[in-house]
């Protein structure tokens, strides 16, 4: 493996922009930070001032692989992952077979890297074959490479189930990551219930309904000194839950959407109930919207995920009532949120967003990959490239991914990845780079 | 007037001139009803399929007969569940109907945004929706106000209260949208659980008590209640229910003298409305069923492209 060497780039390290302009990479690893570096013999990448950030990580996404890929599998998932500046991506277990045994944890680990793209880490589900009624080997699961347990797609089914769990895990093995929703005041569900539902006459899904298992996992989370991580939040409620949960020095983290931070219920009005914009939190009202803005810039949530939702043409192009939940966004989820950024909140650093999608989540991993998500001399050379001038129409016709069904589709937006490397290898570039 | 509407999902986008115009033309084609030989050849020639997916008799038969008076061709397509659960996408229906050459597709459906989304699929037909799940039922808001409105004459001001299960009406929120444009009051009373948790986001009041809710209106539209709602636990038993909101000659006499009595259509005898209020002088239920018939003919008329 050869040396590159990245001058005039815009250098953030993970937490700050730095001054220093170049990095060499060596063996897969940055063995040097500096100004105007120079190393004859090594490949060049000349940034032209442009950013580069340590490759985005994110904690959510589903690839339907194994059983389901015809939506997505490892490989297109992967591949849609580099195209969107991703170099980790943590895939969920609620495929069918259910990701709940070792060696299903090897399977997706191993078709993942068969992609050359981004790296893909498996989480494991909480419950055996995700029935929610005994814990899976989650020991062995987290030898063979799990790096969260959930039964994301519903909550864990009881209370005694997920204390068991977090008693299990404690701080020695990977968190337990919880789909908050309370089944209950869901079920039926369509889309948030408030201006949209009242509008539409689709079954309402109150906020509550995520506030309820957000307490519920506090609660037990101060009995068992367990940690857990509390994905996709939504509502203006659970943040706040989970904001005096860490104050009161619990641990506890969560993560919020790229589509709950840019888009609220008036999307779905707007658009004349496309199912498009059908996902699972619904999206909330604009005051939910605004509490989960708020929640970043004071540090309630860590990271910023996809909940990447790839479904078939045929399954999601349906009347909104008929069609699955999910939004696919690999490919456009960072250049949605520099876009949203810069017209809504350009006063919110871009050092905030960029931490919420590199060293914060990378924190939240198993030990192994903990030096993910920074640059610094020795860290593993996952990087990527952004343009922030860089203006383009999302065209989910020219996907990666194999999901074709997307609510960002024919938007032009501004500030794009445009290349992508994994341990100094390079696994994507955008084709108006070549 | 030029008339702009081709499909008809719901009248939020709809004028009051274009409302009133449409009344204007339903009084004409009741005319039509009333002579011996009850067709004119408005829609010769043009293809008209009533798709239902859910039963309904009255809409349909209907919509029937307002197409067979405007001399159009009819095919009834009634298919059972959601096209999912027969196997074939939507989109593959609406690219059957193109086909077929359909001009005019007028669409029951039990899911929320399928008749948008058929309109949306489809690259000449008209489609006019006959129902969509609990959203809009555009043409039972054009007959209901077709009814009050030769009752009431200018609607501009009057108070309406709409009493029931707002929750799970679609023709609640049509007839919402269409008596606002019209300038009347709107208010909406029932129980809680059967409310939408932001009733104002319809631009409308709500009130608890009935009794207040029908206060000096100048109708009274009560709302189908469906029993196996009380097994979901909205509200705790039929008997209950009736003798708060259900409208008997009690609760008309807090309405102005004369107040209308209104239903969609098919009632509960002594659920959300008592005989003596069905039956009695108040009650226009049989001509909002006939008025259904003339409105349903105006709006094919200049939808189908009578008027140009």
């Amino acid at each position: 493996m050869g040396k590159t060497l990245f001058k005039d780039f815009k250098i953030f390290n993970g937490t700050d922009f730095i001054k220093e302009d170049s990095l060499l990479v060596e063996e897969g690893k940055i063995a040097k930070i500096g100004c105007g570096l120079e190393c004859e013999g090594a490949d060049v990448v000349d940034g032209n001032g442009r950013l580069l950030t340590p490759g985005f990580i994110d904690l959510h996404a589903h690839f339907r692989d194994p059983g389901q890929e015809w939506n997505e599998d490892l490989k297109s998932g992967a591949r849609a992952g580099a195209a969107g500046g991703f170099t980790t991506l943590v895939a969920m277990p609620n495929t069918k077979p259910a990701v709940s045994e070792p060696a299903l944890v090897e399977y997706v680990m191993s078709h993942g890297a068969a992609a050359h793209a981004a790296r893909i880490l498996p989480a494991g589900c909480v419950s055996k074959h995700r029935e929610g009624k005994e814990i899976c080997e989650m020991e062995k699961m987290a030898e063979a490479g799990a790096v969260f347990f959930t039964d994301d797609g519903a909550p864990v089914a009881t209370s005694q189930l997920l204390r068991l769990a977090l008693l299990y895990t404690g701080h020695v093995l990977p968190r337990i990551m919880e789909h908050p929703e309370e089944i209950s005041l869901f079920k039926g569900g369509q889309v948030h219930e408030g201006r949209v539902s009242a509008l539409s006459g689709l079954k309402g899904i109150p906020g509550a309904s995520e506030e309820i298992d957000v307490a519920r996992g506090i609660a037990l989370v101060r009995e068992t000194g367990g940690r857990i991580h509390f994905t996709h939040l939504s509502s203006a409620g659970a943040v706040e839950l989970i904001r005096n949960a860490k104050r009161a020095g619990l641990e506890i983290t969560c993560d919020t959407t790229f589509h709950h931070l840019t888009l609220n219920e008036n999307a779905v009005i707007n658009s004349g109930y496309n199912a498009r914009f059908k996902v699972n939190p619904p999206l909330r009202a604009e005051a939910d919207q605004k509490a989960l803005w708020e929640g970043l810039q004071d540090g309630t949530i860590d990271a910023i995920v996809t909940d990447h939702a790839p479904w078939h043409m045929d399954e999601k192009d349906e009347p909104f009532q008929e069609a699955p939940f999910g939004i696919a966004s690999l490919e456009c989820a960072a250049a949605v949120l520099l876009d949203y950024r810069a017209r809504n909140y350009p006063k919110v650093p871009l050092e905030l967003l960029f931490t919420k999608m590199t060293s914060s989540p990378a924190a939240l991993l198993t030990e192994k990959w903990q030096g993910l998500g920074r640059i610094e001399e020795g860290a593993c050379a996952d990087l990527t490239v952004i343009d922030e001038e860089r203006t383009r129409i999302v065209d989910c016709r020219t996907w990666k991914s194999k999901a074709r069904c997307c609510p960002w589709e024919g938007i032009a937006l501004t500030g794009w990845p445009v290349m992508t490397y994994v341990e100094g290898n390079k696994i994507w570039q955008d084709e108006e780079e070549l | 007037m030029t008339w702009r509407h081709r499909s008809v999902i719901d009248l939020d986008c709809w004028t009051r001139e274009e409302l009133y115009f449409l009344l204007d033309q339903a009084r004409h084609m009741e005319n039509v009803m009333d002579r011996p030989v009850k067709k004119v050849p408005a829609l010769r020639g043009k293809m008209c399929v009533n798709l239902f997916f859910e039963n309904s008799t009255r809409t349909r038969v209907s919509f029937e007969l307002a197409e067979k008076m405007l001399s159009a061709d009819v095919v009834n397509w009634s298919v059972s569940g959601s096209s999912a659960s027969k196997g074939e996408t939507m989109r593959d229906t609406a690219w059957t109907l193109e086909a077929m050459g359909a001009d005019i597709v007028v669409m029951r459906h039990g899911a929320v945004g399928a008749a948008q989304y058929l309109a949306s699929k489809l690259k000449r037909g008209i489609v006019l929706n006959a129902g969509d799940g609990t959203h809009a039922h555009p043409t039972q808001a054009l007959l209901d106000l077709y009814t009050a409105w030769k009752h009431l004459g200018d609607l501009e001001g009057r108070k309406i209260a709409l009493v029931g299960d707002v929750l799970h009406s679609r023709v609640a929120r049509s007839d919402v949208i269409a008596f606002k444009t019209m300038g009347c009051d709107v208010v909406l009373s029932g129980p809680p659980t059967m409310m939408p948790r932001e009733a104002h986001a319809l631009g409308v009041s709500y009130e608890r008590d009935p009794r207040k809710a029908v206060a000096n209106a100048d109708m009274v539209y009560l709302l189908r209640i469906q029993r196996e709602r009380q097994q979901d636990g909205l509200f705790p038993s039929v008997d209950e229910y009736h003798r708060w909101w259900g409208a008997d000659e009690e609760l008309m006499k807090y309405a102005k003298p004369g107040a209308l009595a209104m239903h969609p259509g098919p009632i509960n005898r002594g659920v959300e409305i008592a005989s003596e209020v069905a039956d009695g002088h108040q009650s226009v239920i049989l001509e909002q069923v006939r008025s259904g018939v003339a409105t349903r003919m105006a709006l094919l008329y200049l939808c189908g492209g009578g008027a140009r």
